[in-house]
């Protein structure tokens, strides 16, 4: 909010000559006063006004040279996100447990199948008319999030909600099995949350190609949705690849000069772990079927019951866990990244770090932790340190040395991703929150820094800092506006990233799952803060400080109204996170927990060096596992 | 008026917080539009509202404090307002949750606190709508130093660790953004980012702090921590102690057996978790009150404009390292070695921060400096257990360090009348004289020096003289010493000797700032006026008709209206001869003096608020007595906690303190007046190498580039290209290399020639005719329950099967049969080996034995 202030400095010089400075006086000034601080008590005392309180004051801040084409958006979006918090008011969400919506309705497929089917049917339009495409693209994709909105009326706590389990192929048990839990709630929502607006922000510097831009991010948002909601083995993995095809066409086609060798680079990489994991899952699905005597399955609950020996877990896990660290990506396999960011358009650098890195760790969060707790406890401890030195640290100084802007976010993201991998590392439920959170939090603040640095690559066509300089004279809302993320990245109370990276170091520290080395994790993610500061405030420096350097950039326009509402909903969503955490943790808090008991569950009720150590044999279904399908046998535990 | 406001829902407080976060928002976003008359409005509303709102709830306080001790109750009396619960996290060693509330509470403590940030905040604001007047960001200035108001009182108010951690970001933030005010010079931008990073170094320990805190005391909030404090110590009379491990790094023996081994020392280094955190808060005061390691970044926020020097690099953003140490007292007096490093720490920076001050010639780096001094005496106050000492001279400090700056400004503001560059009108040597123009603030000026080098009777004096005796006669001990199992392993106990050490020190430091106080005040006030010639009305008159005119509009100007418009065209107009006669500098106008005027006021007086030596009214001390109680039995007095001999020492011991003010003022009086600076000049250039250090801050900086930054920094380049060069080059590269050469090898055996073909076809043939030669005996077992196990055979063509369940050497059947499958029944906890016989259709036999275990019966259901 301070550095709001910013964009008043001296870029308004056009504005004041035709727009008179209105001469204020005292009176006026009181009145204001008075009026917002009515309308505030008003509020607090009438809830179901507030987004719509929200809204207008939001409008009425937005400075006057903005038209309505700018307040209309921007004023939604904080309806949309007041509503969003009042909704799920800690207490508010108790009082609504009583009227919990019927979960029927197939809401999850059609989030899925949405941008889906709406791929395939852009194919149809004809390709001159861009207005046609655009539009559509972008319908597509409001529906979606306003699809995804009825997900906040549930009352999560620690169950799967919107369970739908169909058979697909029941001959090899592949079931088409989505539901949604705490923690992929908040997943669900971000890729609808940044989806649009990345697209949206896009829809200037993308010119040519426009439909297959435009069917390639579709089916991107439905692979994606399709991923966090799986919980098929088999139709997770389909949804994981399918991901991976739109991405290498974004990049490969509309990238930078470089963009042959990063995607092909972005593709083995993924690929190669992929590749592994699903030679696990088809393992798991017969070792399934062995242990059942029956037909194999890829259904997550019913795998989570196999109790295998260390032998063979250890493997099962490496390979799943190697799929998940490319993606997310951790060291020494993180090199992919810093160079498919710099090569892809904006919108893929967007998409790309706020949604696609988490899939990694939610892969990680929920198969590698869900499936095999013990390999988890062996090599969790050791990870935990490649996380801190070779995230948090190592990916902090690496950032800090780059001379690339994007290069330069990139590598913050290795450095961000740690906290996260940290937090699930140690196994604490506050820690997993954290992380949890931190992965909505990167979303949000690394997509606007991408958004952010993409509207200055639109008019510069270079990623170098030493281009820049000055710019917040020419740019000041723009140079307002990556401050804020700066601040929000560096995790400044009251923005987001603060209380993800709070709740993982205290969670870490509390853990007993990291060998001699709690304390010190903890510590030395506390140093990411001071690394963290230092690397983002030089980009700042360099690029918004001092004088104007060269002459190319000294006339540079400010933000145009398109930029302007593709990164507002990213600013407000910034202090919604950092003001309100709880609405995002009581949601997730029940599924959290579930998660580490099942995960203790495993460990303390095995003997020995933590390893059940015996013939592979089915335990029973886990409490919170949803009903089965009705095409679905019940097999007990142990049976044969 | 008690009643209106329940004390646990003082919802006034909304009122204190948000008036000058509204005023921040409105000055941000319309300011520009407003136009400075309603920004000045709007700014001055919001701190003045706000303060008047602190009075009521000062007052209130106060009413509600008398209302406990009539009672004979706790006097700890809160006026507390919860938000909204923020967040929760883990706690208490891990067993539950801790909720952490957006709560705000005043105190006796914050309360003074919040009355002297919105009351000096309120003059500075005043100061700076003049002084800022012309300046191109007014709005934007304004919008930043009400955010700061905010986030100092989030700081003050806020009821546990996090939100306190809120107000201290924040502060960190608006000082970053007010250092680099003017960001179109580089150097100012480099100076916030330097002043952000330090301040950063520290918060890694507040953070640290927090981690270690709630894990022990199972709580954030003021009084849940002084609750569990114990645990830092030992967490149940008879249990282990709360130890953090030093070295080797994590905990326990951590290296195993092996070539890392020799790290392992005999017995683990440990401190114990009250020392851990004590350290721990004591890093994060280092950064943001300006000591010693972190000091260095103070002196360069000078760069920003002079009233956010008074307001934020004074009078209350660096004093925050010492409310935290009072805040958390309850966890310092844990930890006596943690109190003498405070102490220590603040003693050091004292006399190092006035050796700098002594020979610098910038008005504002003197006063800088003479902050991270009088920081330091702050410290060494709280280091040493005189908590209301210590929290005393911030109080005092604040009236005439602000005092101070702001009479500088006004100073800087009357030689920027002529003098354009800011070096060259902040340095003292072009002053002098001064106090034949610049009434006014030459006698606020003179108040306010009079009480910071400590003229008897002035608040200076007071305050610094408490902390002196009590540097001389304290010794903290552990309240915890001997009880549980702390009676076996002991406590640490201050040497006796350290208390005259620190007093010795803090009366060097006191000398010191008496001398180069009264230095500044001679060579700015009195003497020459060095700076242009001050010319005849006549003349000036020949001078205006030549075209001069715009100057004497400069000379009403802020210093800062260099044109942000266009950077071609900064200063070039300003070059003057100064050799030119010239109107004589001048006064500022009503509002910046009438803030010195009340600034110099309670810069003489507020002393008698706490006089000390056992006078009858010792305002501050009562007032804060209910805070530190619990804390006071930890703090006891040298010579077996003699408090007769304590009572015995304070009046030889006032001796220091004005001995101090004699030696220093007189020496300086000798030096720059009798003698007119002609021994300062002889002195420095009989010790040029000395004279060039102390005024290169004895190269503090240089020290730090080249080791601890240096450090970082070509770590950071190695890891950098460790990226390029190893992890990109040779990992991914030589993957890729393997992969290519494999293709290269097999692409050789393509060549298209039959016979090479009809070769390799009869290699595999035979490969294959061998596999299926030779039988495979393979078997999973599969727990099928009811402590059953089925052991069954992988299948093969024309595989025949026999099984010796017991492996006895006598199979069941005699004969190979088709039964691929065996039962079994084990009771939990045996085990069995089983044979299988593989016999394939060429006759030919595998054998294999099966190892079947049933483990033991479990505890926990699955």
């Amino acid at each position: 909010m301070a550095s709001q202030a910013h964009s008043h400095e001296s870029g308004e010089v056009a504005a004041t000559k035709h727009d008179e400075p209105l001469m204020f006086g005292a009176p006026q000034l009181v009145a204001i006063a008075l009026i917002g601080a009515a309308a505030l008590v008003g509020a607090t005392f009438i809830s179901g006004a507030v987004p719509v309180v929200a809204a207008v004051v939001v409008a009425a801040l937005v400075p006057k040279r903005q038209g309505w084409n700018v307040r209309a958006p921007i004023a939604a979006m904080a309806g949309l996100l007041a509503a969003f918090v009042v909704r799920n008011w800690p207490a508010a969400a108790g009082a609504a447990e009583a009227v919990q919506p019927a979960e029927t309705g197939h809401l999850l497929s059609w989030i899925i199948w949405t941008p889906i089917v709406g791929a395939i049917g852009i194919l149809f339009l004809p390709r001159q008319s861009h207005g046609a495409l655009r539009g559509t693209t972008l319908g597509l994709m409001v529906f979606t999030l306003v699809l995804s909105l009825p997900l906040l009326r549930a009352t999560m706590g620690r169950t799967f909600h919107f369970n739908e389990d169909v058979a697909w192929l029941p001959r090899f048990g592949i079931h088409y099995h989505v539901a949604v839990d705490g923690i992929s709630l908040w997943l669900v929502l971000l890729t609808a949350f940044v989806t649009p607006l990345a697209t949206y922000a896009s829809f200037g510097p993308i010119q040519k190609r426009i439909k297959d831009w435009c069917f390639a991010l579709l089916l991107l948002e439905g692979g994606m949705l399709g991923t966090f909601l799986a919980l098929d083995l088999f139709v997770f993995y389909v949804f994981w690849e399918l991901v991976l095809i739109p991405m290498y066409v974004i990049i490969g086609v509309w990238g930078g000069t470089n963009r042959i060798r990063s995607t092909i680079k972005f593709f083995l990489y993924t690929m190669f772990g992929s590749v592994l994991m699903l030679g696990a899952i088809l393992y798991l699905g017969y070792t399934y079927a062995r242990a059942s005597g029956g037909a194999p399955s890829f259904d997550y609950f019913e795998l989570q019951r196999l109790m295998i020996p260390r032998s063979a877990q250890l493997w099962l896990w490496a390979a799943f866990t190697l799929a998940f660290v490319i993606k997310v990506p951790m060291f020494p396999v993180h090199t992919w990244l810093p160079d498919a960011h710099t090569e892809a358009p904006t919108a893929g650098s967007v998409i790309l770090a706020a949604i696609l890195l988490k899939l990694g760790t939610y892969g990680y969060l929920r198969y590698s932790m869900g499936l095999f707790p013990e390999a988890c406890t062996e090599w969790g401890a050791n990870l935990a340190g490649v996380a801190v030195l070779g995230g948090i640290i190592y990916g902090a100084l690496c950032a800090w040395k780059q001379e690339d802007v994007k290069r330069l976010i990139a590598y913050s993201s290795v450095a961000h991703l740690g906290y996260v991998m940290l937090g699930l590392f140690a196994v604490t439920p506050a820690a997993i929150e954290g992380g949890v959170l931190q992965m909505v939090n990167h979303g949000i603040s690394t997509g606007m820094l991408f958004l952010l640095f993409g509207v200055i690559y639109d008019r510069r066509h270079t990623r170098h800092i030493d281009e820049f300089g000055g710019l917040a004279k020419p740019m000041p809302m723009y140079a307002t506006l990556f401050v804020v993320a700066t601040v929000a990245s560096v995790g400044l109370p009251t923005t987001n990233g603060f209380i993800g990276e709070f709740m993982v170091i205290t969670g870490t520290f509390a853990s007993n799952k990291l060998g001699h080395f709690n304390g010190v994790q903890a510590a030395g993610a506390a140093i990411g803060v001071i690394l963290g500061a230092i690397y983002m405030l030089m980009v700042v420096q360099k690029m918004f400080f001092g004088p104007v350097t060269k002459k190319e950039n000294r006339r540079l326009p400010d933000l145009n109204p398109r930029e302007l509402v593709s990164l507002a909903p990213f600013a407000m969503a910034i202090f919604v996170i950092g003001l309100f955490p709880n609405v995002l943790l009581s949601q997730m808090h029940g599924a959290v927990e579930r998660v580490v008991d099942d995960f203790d569950a495993r460990i303390e009720g095995n003997p020995g060096p933590r390893y059940y150590d015996g013939p592979i044999k089915l335990a029973p279904r886990r409490p919170e596992a949803p009903e089965l399908g009705a095409s679905r046998p019940v097999v007990a535990a142990g049976e044969k | 008026m008690l009643s209106l406001f329940p004390p646990n829902d003082y919802a006034l407080i909304a009122v204190i917080l948000g008036m000058p976060l509204l005023g921040a928002i409105v000055n941000g976003i319309w300011g520009k539009r407003l136009g400075n008359a309603a920004v000045r409005f709007m700014a001055l509303a919001a701190v003045g509202v706000s303060f008047a709102a602190s009075v009521v709830a000062f007052v209130a306080l106060a009413a509600h404090v008398r209302q406990a001790e009539d009672a004979s109750m706790d006097a700890h009396v809160k006026l507390s307002w919860t938000a909204w619960e923020w967040m929760h996290t883990a706690g208490g060693q891990g067993t539950g949750t801790v909720p952490i509330e957006i709560k705000f509470s005043i105190d006796q403590l914050s309360g003074v606190m919040m009355l002297v940030v919105t009351g000096v905040g309120f003059l500075i604001h005043l100061y700076a709508t003049s002084y800022m007047e012309k300046d191109k960001g007014f709005a934007r200035f304004f919008a930043y130093l009400n955010l700061f108001i905010f986030a100092m009182l989030v700081l003050i108010l806020g009821d546990n660790l996090p939100l306190l951690f809120v107000g201290w970001e924040g502060v960190g933030l608006c000082s970053y953004l007010l250092i680099g005010f003017w960001y179109e010079n580089m150097a100012n931008a480099a100076a916030g980012k330097k002043a952000f990073i330090a301040n950063r170094v520290g918060d890694f320990g507040l953070l640290c702090a927090m981690f270690l805190l709630v894990n022990y005391t199972g709580a954030l909030d003021w009084s849940g921590m002084a609750n569990g404090a114990h645990n830092l110590l030992h967490p149940n009379m008879t249990g282990p102690l709360s130890r953090v491990q030093l070295w080797p790094l994590g905990s326990g023996n951590v290296y195993p057996p092996g070539p890392l081994h020799f790290l392992n020392p005999k017995t683990p280094l440990t401190i114990s978790a009250a020392t851990a955190v004590s350290l721990a808060l004591l890093l994060a005061c280092t950064g943001k009150s300006a000591q010693i390691p972190l000091y260095v970044w103070l002196p360069d926020a000078m760069a920003g404009p002079t009233p956010v020097s008074a307001l934020i690099h004074a009078a209350t953003m660096v004093t925050a390292g010492v409310y935290l140490v009072c805040r958390m007292s309850f966890v310092f007096v844990l930890s006596p070695f943690a109190m003498m490093l405070v102490a220590i720490v603040g003693a050091a920076t004292a006399l190092l921060a006035a050796t700098i001050a002594v020979v610098q010639n910038d008005i504002k780096k003197v006063l800088a400096y003479s902050t991270v001094s009088q920081l330091g005496f702050m410290f060494l106050g709280v280091g040493v257990g005189a908590f209301t000492a210590g929290f005393f001279h911030v109080f005092t400090h604040a009236f005439f360090k602000a005092c101070l700056f702001l009479g500088a400004g006004s100073v800087i503001h009357a030689m920027h009348a002529r003098v354009h560059a800011d070096d060259e009108a902040q340095d003292i040597r072009n002053m002098g004289g001064l106090r034949k123009w610049l009434r006014l603030t030459h006698w606020t000026f003179a108040a306010a020096t009079a009480a910071i080098i400590g003229l008897p009777l002035t608040s200076g004096f007071f305050s610094k003289d408490e902390i002196l005796y009590r540097a001389f006669v304290d010794n903290p001990v552990n309240p915890e010493d001997g009880k549980g199992f702390l009676r076996k392993f002991g406590t640490f106990h201050i040497p006796p000797v350290v208390g005259p050490i620190l007093y010795g020190v803090a009366v060097a430091a006191a000398v010191l700032t008496a001398f180069y106080m009264c230095r500044l005040y001679f060579l700015t006030f009195w003497g020459e006026f060095r700076g242009w010639t001050v010319g005849r009305p006549s003349l000036l008159a020949k001078q205006e008709l030549a075209g001069t005119k715009h100057e004497r509009d400069h000379a009403l100007d802020a210093p800062h209206d260099t044109e942000l418009e266009d950077a071609d065209e900064t200063h070039e107009h300003h070059e003057e001869d100064l050799s030119q006669p010239g109107y004589p500098p001048h006064e500022s106008p009503w509002q910046m003096t009438v803030p010195l005027i009340v600034l110099a006021a309670f810069a003489v007086l507020a002393g008698w608020l706490n006089p000390g030596f056992h006078l009858p009214w010792q305002a501050m001390d009562h007032w804060l007595h209910p805070v530190f109680a619990p804390v006071s039995s930890a703090i006891q007095v040298r010579h077996a906690n003699d408090h007769e001999w304590a009572e015995r020492m304070e009046w030889p011991l006032a001796l220091g303190g004005i001995g101090a003010f004699a030696v220093g003022t007189a020496v300086a009086w000798w030096m720059y007046i009798a003698k007119r600076g002609e021994p300062a000049k002889a002195i420095a250039q009989a010790q040029p190498a000395l004279y060039q250090l102390v005024l290169d801050k004895w190269r503090v900086d240089e020290l730090y580039d080249a080791t601890a930054i240096a450090a970082v920094d070509s770590l950071a380049e190695t890891s950098a290209a460790f990226d390029k060069s190893i992890v990109d080059g040779i990992i991914a590269r030589l993957t890729s290399l393997v992969v290519a050469a494999s293709g290269t090898i097999l692409r050789a055996f393509q060549n298209g020639v039959v016979h090479v073909y009809a070769a390799t076809m009869v290699v595999g043939l035979a490969a294959t005719g061998w596999f299926f030669a030779v039988p495979h005996a393979n078997a999973t077992v599969v727990d099928a329950g009811n402590d059953d196990y089925v052991v069954t055979a992988a299948p093969g063509v024309g595989y025949a099967y026999r099984w010796d369940a017991n492996s006895d050497g006598k199979p069941e059947k005699a004969d190979f049969g088709a039964d691929s499958t065996l039962k079994l029944h084990l009771e939990p906890g045996k085990s069995q080996t089983v044979r299988l016989e593989v016999k394939n259709a060429f006759g030919f036999v595998g054998k294999k034995s099966i190892f079947v275990a049933h483990p033991p019966a479990q505890t926990s259901s699955l």
